[in-house]
């Protein structure tokens, strides 16, 4: 069914220069994604895990390599990929409702349509009843909530998530991981795959199918693991903490 | 919220009282002052079109500053040298070239009258879109590009809204410098001729001129009412809007939550089936405006190339005319330098350093009372509640207002007529100065964290070790930029403090301000209006450049408070 991979990273390297002296944070970094891949980028800080996410989604340009999406050059405003940020980036002067429709405003979507397309997803991610809050009336969790409920609604095929829960107190965060996967398994929701960056390896075992390790300073990928673990996962099991391990010792 | 409208209502008693008192004691005066609402409708308009103009030139100005790379090379030291010249100096040029443009019709009159209030009140306004925009959180920018908003939806979405804070803010400063301008424009000689509106600013400087205290009394308390009615119908809850479109900073970090404008109209009469009827007669409007603003959004989207050739052409065009003037200045100065300078031209150096001096005192006379009542001020609820409103009242009426009023009382305390116009001149430069320090001072204490204070006196840092070690570091910044500000005023307010007729008599000091006043009146002299107003720049610039630029930078650094 699959023939051609919806992402292709293709020996991405970035450096930034200052007083012309090269600093170099990204290198070679290659990977695929292809439907219904959920995948998580682990790394130490200064592994450019960030960085990395940023030329995928086509904000920032890489040094050298190229980013494919549907076998096209990435850009931007790309309406297929959507972005979770880790400080949220809600807007402060717009609503629950208007934050969730802004991205399909940009797309010319009819007004009728918008919301009801929002009010879909501020429900499915359980926001119900806070349509007309304001972000900052909101705690962290509903914040990274209607950030989700602001990627989801664009229907991309690709989700992108930039360490979406360390901002989030753990019981928070564990919480809104399980819902994300039970959003991951209903196969009517969006997108076709998740790409998450995160320095958390317990996290990303817990979560991903596939991991990849960035070593740091320059970040080189190490490793990229398949996950076989059934779920829902356990984080007691020893098997999980085989992964952890495994994970651990690659980076230290 | 209640104690603030009985505060008004108090006022308002209070000056309909005075007037009734001044009205029965003086009826010729109360005569004269019935023309007062049509005056102060007269100045309020005037205030208006000017801002209006200055909005739209700051929010152009800044989001052209902060947008476009090669622009805002030459936009923003040209928006730097701009903000800090004395405007006032420009005026008497400005006006003549306006009357003439217009062969002498009153006109040309306002123009010049609403274009020097446009000159006090755009640079600041400008300053602080182009701060805004460059602070939007980096990820705030990211979503926006990752969500597709460009062109006008960027702006209406992020930059238009994330500019509302400091643009409101601005705004207030902006009127404030404003009503300064006004009374002082309103009635100007320039080139042997004086030019006179009808307006609040006029009728003041009239009465004051002859000596009418009454009439001065019952103009200062009309402009005092049209100035606080505005700050405490528009500005104030503007501001409590405007809180809404700041960023958070810190997460955790709880922001009050802000009163809606609303609850300050609650009083009047809410007629719901008119507001009803003016909703559904918008309505339309509106979703044609959504409609509209889509289709030109995405016809926007879909030329990139025209646009970059728009773009192109807006930028030239700006090059252009921004070459032509600085050349024609160039060599309108040079000219002026081959020819041998006027006799006059010697005095510029003493006039400027009697000047300064003057400055001098007026501001450390203000730091000395203002830092302690802003330490008080920020530190005491109580205190804050009960003398705010009447420093805001002090606050709000002009300098230039409040002339008449000055000079009487230096005369009363001053044994000569010369010791009076120098006492006169420092006290006007002292009015208008201290309020930008008092009120950024009292920011400045508001704004050190709880945490810090009760640090501090956990470890027992009380008296002196308390100013030293948390209290004046923690303004530094403050402390600065108020200075910055106040200087600024200062050297506005000499062109009107070192030359002043009251009561049928001139009040004059020598300074930068009176060779300006001799400049153009009673014997017209361009070239030394022009070289006065260079010195004036030069010392300004200087004192920026040499002084406050690097004590700020130094302050801003050490001394910021990170949240």
């Amino acid at each position: 069914m699959v023939d051609r991979p919806l992402l292709q990273v293709k020996d991405v390297a970035k450096s930034f220069f200052e007083n012309a002296k090269e600093f170099k944070v990204l290198d070679l970094v290659r990977f695929d994604l292809t439907e219904r891949d959920f995948v998580c980028v682990v790394g130490p800080s200064g592994s450019g895990k960030s960085t990395l996410l940023r030329i995928i989604v086509g904000l920032e340009k890489p040094t050298s390599g190229e980013v494919f999406f549907e076998g096209e050059p990435i850009r931007a405003d790309n309406p297929q990929v959507a972005m979770v940020f880790q400080s949220f980036a809600l807007f402060p002067w717009l609503t629950v409702e208007k934050n969730v429709e802004l991205g399909l405003e940009a797309k010319g979507t009819l007004p009728e349509e918008r919301r009801k397309i929002a009010r879909k997803f501020i429900d499915a991610v359980g926001l119900t009843g806070f349509e007309d809050a304001f972000p900052r009336e909101l705690s962290g969790g509903m914040k990274q909530r209607v950030g989700i409920a602001r990627a989801l609604a664009i229907e991309p095929l690709l989700l992108c998530m930039d360490e979406p829960f360390s901002s989030l107190d753990p019981l928070t965060a564990q919480n809104l991981r399980d819902e994300i996967l039970q959003l991951w398994t209903n196969p009517d929701l969006p997108p076709k795959a998740v790409l998450m960056v995160t320095h958390a390896i317990e996290e990303a075992v817990y979560m991903a199918d596939r991991v990849i390790v960035l070593s740091s300073r320059p970040g080189r990928m190490i490793a990229e693991l398949e996950i076989d673990l059934p779920r829902p996962r356990n984080r007691k099991e020893p098997e999980f903490y085989g992964w952890v391990d495994e994970i651990y010792s690659l980076i230290v | 919220m209640r104690g603030l409208r009985r505060w008004l209502r108090l006022v308002a008693v209070v000056l309909i009282l005075a007037g009734i008192v001044a009205a029965v004691a003086f009826p010729e005066a109360a005569w004269n002052a019935i023309q007062l609402p049509l005056f102060a409708f007269f100045s309020t308009t005037r205030m208006v079109v000017a801002y209006l103009f200055a909005l739209v030139f700051a929010i152009a100005y800044g989001h052209t500053a902060a947008t476009n790379k090669r622009a805002s090379a030459a936009l923003l030291p040209l928006l730097d040298v701009l903000q800090s010249i004395p405007i006032l100096g420009f005026f008497p040029a400005a006006l003549i070239f306006f009357v003439a443009t217009f062969r002498g019709h009153p006109i040309g009159i306002e123009f010049a009258v609403v274009f020097l209030i446009f000159t006090s009140m755009a640079w600041n306004m400008a300053f602080g879109v182009y701060e805004s925009l460059t602070t939007i959180p980096a990820d705030l920018e990211a979503a926006a590009a990752s969500f597709g908003l460009r062109g006008w939806l960027r702006f209406r979405y992020l930059a238009f809204p994330a500019a509302i804070p400091k643009l409101v803010y601005n705004s207030i400063l902006s009127w404030t410098n404003g009503w300064f301008f006004l009374v002082a424009s309103e009635i100007f000689s320039a080139g042997g001729t004086e030019f006179q509106r009808p307006g609040l600013g006029a009728f003041i400087a009239v009465a004051g001129r002859n000596g009418d205290i009454p009439s001065i009394a019952i103009g200062i308390a009309v402009l005092a009412a049209v100035v606080l009615t505005l700050d405490i119908f528009v500005w104030r809850p503007l501001g409590a809007w405007s809180e809404r479109f700041r960023m958070e900073t810190a997460p955790g970090r709880e922001i009050p939550r802000v009163p809606s404008p609303y609850e300050r109209f609650r009083w009047l009469p809410r007629l719901p089936k008119v507001r009803k009827r003016i909703i559904a007669s918008v309505q339309p409007a509106l979703e044609r405006y959504h409609r509209l603003s889509l289709r030109f959004e995405r016809a926007y989207t879909q030329h990139p190339k025209a646009v970059r050739e728009i773009r192109r052409v807006d930028l030239a065009l700006f090059v252009v005319v921004f070459v032509v003037v600085v050349a024609t200045g160039l060599v309108g100065l040079v000219q002026m330098f081959l020819r041998p300078l006027p006799p006059n031209a010697s005095l510029l150096p003493s006039a400027a350093v009697l000047s300064f001096s003057r400055l001098l005192v007026a501001y450390a006379i203000a730091l000395v009372w203002t830092i302690p009542v802003a330490a008080m001020l920020g530190e005491s609820q109580r205190a804050a509640r009960y003398l705010t409103p009447a420093l805001e009242l002090f606050a709000s009426l002009p300098a230039t207002a409040l002339l008449p009023v000055i000079v009487g009382f230096a005369l009363l305390l001053a044994p000569s007529v010369g010791a009076a116009a120098q006492l006169a001149a420092i006290l006007i430069a002292l009015f208008s100065m201290q309020w930008y320090l008092l009120f950024n001072l009292i920011a400045g204490v508001r704004s050190i964290p709880d945490d810090l204070k009760e640090a501090a006196r956990s470890f027992g840092l009380r008296g002196r070790a308390y100013w030293k070690r948390l209290l004046l570091p923690a303004i530094a910044p403050s402390l600065l930029t108020g200075s910055i500000t106040a200087w600024g005023a200062g050297w506005n307010a000499l062109i009107v403090s070192e030359y002043i007729q009251y009561a049928h008599q001139f009040y004059e000091v020598p300074g930068l301000g009176s060779l300006l006043n001799h400049a153009v009146y009673p014997t017209p002299d361009n070239e030394m209006l022009l070289l006065t107003i260079l010195t004036m720049i030069v010392v300004v610039l200087a004192m920026n450049k040499l002084l406050w630029r690097p004590l700020f930078r130094r302050a801003s650094s050490r001394f910021r408070l990170e949240v």
